[in-house]
């Protein structure tokens, strides 16, 4: 083998090969650009109102304002929102109703997902389809009656009230999205527990608890952001007791754009966040939905 | 006109080398098996043939013509997967179909085509279906119908009956084996199952860590492997190894195992002389002992260890110095554990290995 | 996944359950409710002054009214504090009648002066008053029972002094006169409901108490002058939110897919927006276009413009329209990029390779296989995105102040909350409903015809 002499690749081989080189290149090269591209579409506007919502209020009025990365840095708009009527009650009460809803739908959703992902029974079928069906339900249409039905109640402008709401609207997909990820973790797990002497609920407290956890998070922070970010609802349920965005988006109209800037950056917060340790469940979360 | 000739071939990825410098040259229409456990290259060199890979260097030529660096659709092939790969929206009929169309084949002959692949798999009754309610044989059927229906020069396989049940791997094997000498193919078929490997290929080429070990004659791989490696991997069991002592004793060229003296097969005392006083692998199958219920001269005493019966035969565990060795024996012999039993070696069925480079040494 | 019967998974969807039925399936029955029945449509008129009497007419709200009579009548407690109430207050009284019997018996409040009260208020002295006017009867009756109907069991003279034992509040009920649709009709109702003009004998139905079913709060919606350019604005954002997001995401599936070095970090940027409310977005573009708003200043720095220019005023709806446009488009493509990317994951490299294999080029692997398995997906994305897209309104309100531009959504929350009007706001949730359902029904079908049309 030694005194045979290397074989060479055909020359016009080689240089298909190459031509297919610099496109996988090129291609790969216009990946990034695009990918940057979009990127920079959605920053671009983030990084703007961020730069609004710390500076002063006289360049937030000032025009044109320059280039992006030269405002003047300052926390006087933020200070100055944060500082308006109804802003820190409506941070609080966003803040009330989004736990309330997300631990209320949670521990409403974490069996009924359980159910869906390890048992077959007559009438599961009608229960996920029934699920799929209502998740891609109008908010709208719901909030409307609920408002007259609370206010017949008496149970009106409550934060609690519009919790119960936010937890009839998050409840479909926090239901799916536990069934996912239960349906992760293989039901042989438990029943090896079982074997080893666990009750079943030993079973699932030592052995999938724990291996659910992370999961369960993701879907309860999803929770607590589309609670955070919900306006309609919120705007018709509450009259004093409003929420953040109900608030912000009560005084929109009669507000300084330094208000509206560093609001609208205020309500941003909780995504910028969160967004980053959910992004992995994402694809678990909505994979579910197509199936 | 298809041979496919891969000259050191390389393909790494990253750290790691795959297929490390690899020769191989397949006649036209002839088929042969990669055998050899997961990991081995085998895999990759498929891929690196069919085009799914390219390789870092090396050339790969099929009917004379480069395709090193070609795409798959440019190489004339066709090719089997091992999860199938049926396109799950498509009915069966335009599962088969797929590769004649892209191929712009005119739509009678892509029919005629279709039909015969489906009638040569027996599954005329499924080209209306779509493949998601079939069953894993089913999909296979298909899959194979697909691969054979381009008519194309070469055919890969990949671990195409890996993932059957054991009893439909048996059925689909004797089937492929049939239909695949009815078909013009160079075939190159890949599998870690050596059962497939020796019933199927005219030629097993063995891999181990990214180089092909042995490339043979199904028989000859058993019979003579040419290295240490290619013994172990083929057999079940696979082939004994026994350490023993190479000395002369009154002129005369003796292997020692233990204190059991024998004499090696005439034609290999020359090839053995240069290992006077050292000490080399000797290789021997399971069946090739012959095993004595009393003792003889030309025997040696061991203790049993485990008897397994196995039917046609039983399988018996011994000990000789530290290496474990199973013979095989006719079920008549009675023997049980701790029984001892005296076995003979023949001369001409013991294959002697050079310690050093684990190489099989035979006579020229 | 367990296959025993039992009652353990019935018993674990039971919460999902019942929440799902108290605030969706009763809102929903509820919402029809409000959109087509009309609670107060007509006054129930009755034979006698009293609820407990048969209905012998209905008369609808707001017909005008006669008065041809009045009688007082025991309220309940918790009608107390209704609005137009009218109440008199009777005393059981006792006292010396014309002819020296003491009677004991009802007379009307406005006949007794009180004297004196016991210390928490309740009266429990008094004298008759004196009638005044020339033929009045000097004399005043004393009632078996709390109205002037009853039988008179005594008569007192002006002045006597009573003693009153116990009061009671009476709602007064009128006999009416009036019209139903034509046809007279006649009858008692109780003075809640009626509003009496000055002169005392004429007046109009308020409010009805018993319901009937209208399209009127439809007609209202139809009729609305914001409503055809709700339909319009509605239809149009669609048009073009739709497609450019369906593209957008695609190509944003096909980056993450391509695993480039910074994928995670990309994934977290291109996830961003997922988490971010309609109105956040909406202030957001409004930062943009507004008049010194990002978009201008970058334009007059640039020198493409000499002073700004104003994207949203009421002269610039096409501008609000891209605006909307691109907020929504920068919002909810992520979505549909998860959906898009959970569905390529889904596709096994081998079946890709074996196209590859058997011939397909680039373009055809996308046309043949990847295109037509990423269907399930693509359809999941349109029919949510579709319908979230009904929805879409803090970002129409922070871009065009919910007049100018304004959709289906933003004309709901109006009628609610500035006009107060919920019977038409469900019915524009119920339109909303209804389209949504529509459009998934449509995409379902000719999803549907198409996947038919293919297999023959």
């Amino acid at each position: 083998m030694s005194s045979e002499t290397i074989p060479q690749v055909a020359p016009e081989v080689l240089a298909v090969h190459e031509q297919m080189k610099r496109r996988q290149r090129i291609r790969r090269g216009l990946t990034y650009v695009l990918a940057s591209l979009i990127c920079l579409w959605i920053t671009v506007p983030i990084f703007f109102i961020f730069s609004m919502a710390f500076t002063t209020q006289e360049t937030v009025r000032s025009y044109p304002k320059g280039f992006l990365p030269f405002i003047p840095f300052s926390t006087e708009t933020m200070t100055f929102f944060l500082n308006s009527d109804g802003i820190f009650e409506g941070v609080i009460n966003s803040i009330t109703v989004a736990v309330i809803t997300l631990v209320l739908s949670t521990i409403i959703a974490a069996p009924a997902g359980y159910a869906i992902s390890r048992y077959i029974f007559p009438g599961r079928n009608f229960f996920r389809l029934s699920i799929l069906a209502v998740r891609a339900f109008p908010i709208v249409v719901l909030s409307i009656p609920m408002a007259v039905m609370f206010i017949q109640l008496g149970f009106f402008d409550s934060v609690y009230s519009l919790s119960l709401m936010h937890t009839a609207l998050t409840l479909p997909t926090t239901v799916l999205v536990i069934a996912s990820v239960f349906a992760s973790i293989p039901y042989e797990l438990e029943e090896a527990a079982q074997v080893f002497g666990c009750t079943p609920f030993q079973a699932f407290r030592t052995v999938v608890l724990p291996l659910v956890m992370p999961g369960i998070a993701a879907s309860a922070i999803f929770t607590f952001v589309m609670s955070w970010n919900e306006v309609f609802a919120a705007s018709i349920l509450t009259i004093q007791n409003r929420t953040l965005p109900a608030q912000v988006l009560f005084a929109l109209g009669n507000s300084s754009e330094a208000y509206q800037f560093a609001g609208g950056f205020f309500l941003l917060i909780p995504s910028l966040i969160f967004m980053f340790f959910i992004r992995k469940y994402l694809f678990n979360m909505w994979g579910q939905v197509s199936k | 006109m298809a041979e496919i000739k891969v000259q050191n071939l390389v393909k790494t990825f990253g750290d790691f080398t795959a297929v490390d410098n690899v020769s191989l040259t397949i006649a036209d229409k002839e088929f042969v098996v990669l055998l050899g456990p997961s990991g081995c290259g085998k895999t990759t060199l498929l891929r690196a043939i069919a085009g799914l890979g390219m390789p870092d260097s090396g050339v790969i030529t099929i009917g004379g013509r480069d395709v090193t660096y070609l795409p798959p659709r440019d190489r004339k092939i066709s090719m089997v997967f091992q999860s199938y790969a049926i396109f799950p929206h498509m009915k069966v009929y335009d599962n088969i179909a797929f590769g004649l169309k892209m191929n712009g084949v005119d739509i009678k002959e892509t029919d005629r085509r279709v039909r015969e692949a489906a009638e040569l798999l027996h599954i005329e009754n499924l080209l209306d279906r779509f493949p998601n309610k079939m069953s894993g044989g089913q999909r296979q059927r298909v899959a194979v119908a697909r691969g054979i229906a381009m008519q194309s020069d070469v055919l890969l396989m990949d671990e195409p009956l890996s993932n059957l049940d054991a009893l439909l791997r048996l059925e689909m094997r004797a089937e492929l084996k049939r239909l695949l000498s009815g078909i013009d193919a160079t075939t190159i078929y890949v599998t870690h199952d050596q059962i497939e490997a020796l019933s199927m290929g005219d030629r097993i080429a063995v891999m181990q860590d990214g180089v092909i070990k042995q490339c043979d004659a199904p028989t000859t791989v058993y019979d003579m492997p040419e290295n240490y490696f290619v013994g172990s991997f083929i057999g079940n069991p696979p082939m004994n190894f026994v350490e023993a002592q190479i000395i002369k004793q009154d002129g005369a060229l003796l292997a020692k195992v233990g204190d059991f003296l024998m004499s090696p097969h005439q034609v290999m005392v020359p090839l053995l002389q240069k290992y006077e006083g050292e000490s080399m692998i000797m290789g021997i199958r399971a069946e090739n002992m012959e095993t004595l219920d009393r003792p003889a001269d030309d025997a040696l005493k061991v203790k049993v260890l485990v008897v397994e019966p196995l039917g046609a035969q039983n399988l018996l565990t011994i000990r000789i110095g530290d290496d474990t060795v199973k013979v095989s024996t006719h079920p008549d012999l009675k023997v049980a554990a701790d029984d001892h039993v005296w076995l003979r070696f023949p001369a001409d069925k013991i294959r002697w290995i050079d310690r050093g480079t684990k190489q099989v040494i035979y006579p020229q | 996944m367990q296959t025993k019967r039992n009652w353990v998974p019935y018993l674990l969807i039971l919460p999902t359950f019942i929440y799902l039925i108290l605030f969706f399936a009763y809102p929903m029955v509820r919402g029809l409710n409000l959109a087509f029945f009309d609670d107060e449509a007509n006054l129930a008129l009755h034979a006698e002054a009293s609820s407990d009497a048969a209905i012998a007419d209905l008369i609808p709200q707001s017909a005008s009214i006669e008065i041809l009579g009045r009688q007082g009548n025991l309220v309940a407690e918790e009608v107390l504090d209704e609005n137009n109430l009218l109440t008199e207050i009777w005393f059981t009284i006792e006292a010396p009648d014309v002819d020296g019997n003491t009677v004991t018996g009802w007379a009307s409040e406005s006949r007794i002066r009180v004297r004196e009260e016991a210390e928490d208020g309740t009266p429990i002295m008094g004298t008759v008053r004196r009638r005044l006017g020339s033929n009045a009867d000097p004399l005043t009756s004393v009632y078996a029972e709390p109205n002037e109907n009853s039988d008179v069991i005594g008569q007192l003279e002006a002045r006597t002094e009573v003693q009153i034992v116990e009061l009671a509040t009476l709602e007064v009920w009128f006999l009416l006169k009036g019209e139903n649709n034509g046809t007279p009709v006649e009858g008692w109702a109780p003075s809640r409901y009626i509003q009496i003009f000055d002169d005392e004998i004429t007046g109009r139905v308020d409010r009805g108490n018993s319901g009937e079913f209208t399209t009127k709060f439809v007609e209202k919606m139809v009729n609305d002058r914001f409503f055809w350019p709700a339909m319009r604005y509605t239809a149009i954002l669609l048009l073009l939110i739709i497609p450019t997001q369906f593209v957008l995401a695609i190509v944003m599936a096909l980056v993450i897919q391509a695993q480039l070095r910074f994928n995670s970090f990309i994934l977290y940027i291109f996830a961003i927006p997922l988490g971010v409310s309609d109105l956040a977005v909406g202030i957001l573009w409004f930062a943009i276009f507004t008049q010194n708003g990002l978009l201008n200043s970058f334009l007059q720095t640039v020198g493409f413009i000499e002073s700004p220019s104003s994207w949203l005023t009421a002269d610039s709806r096409n501008w609000i329209l891209v605006a909307i446009w691109l907020a929504e488009v920068w919002r909810a493509t992520s979505i549909v990029m998860v959906i898009v990317v959970s569905g390529l994951q889904a596709i096994s490299s081998e079946v890709l390779e074996a196209a590859e294999v058997f011939g397909a080029n680039m373009w055809q692997r996308l046309r043949y296989i990847i295109l037509p398995l990423l269907r399930p997906s693509l359809q999941v994305a349109l029919i949510l995105r579709t319908i979230l897209a009904f929805q879409v309104f803090a970002v129409v309100i922070a871009l065009s102040g919910g007049d100018v531009v304004t959709v289906l959504a933003n004309e709901t929350y109006r009628q609610y909350f500035d006009l107060r009007n919920s019977n038409v706001a469900a019915a524009y949730a119920l339109l909303i409903l209804v389209i949504s359902m529509f459009t998934a029904v449509i995409y379902l079908r000719a999803i549907r015809t198409q996947e038919e049309a293919s297999a023959t």
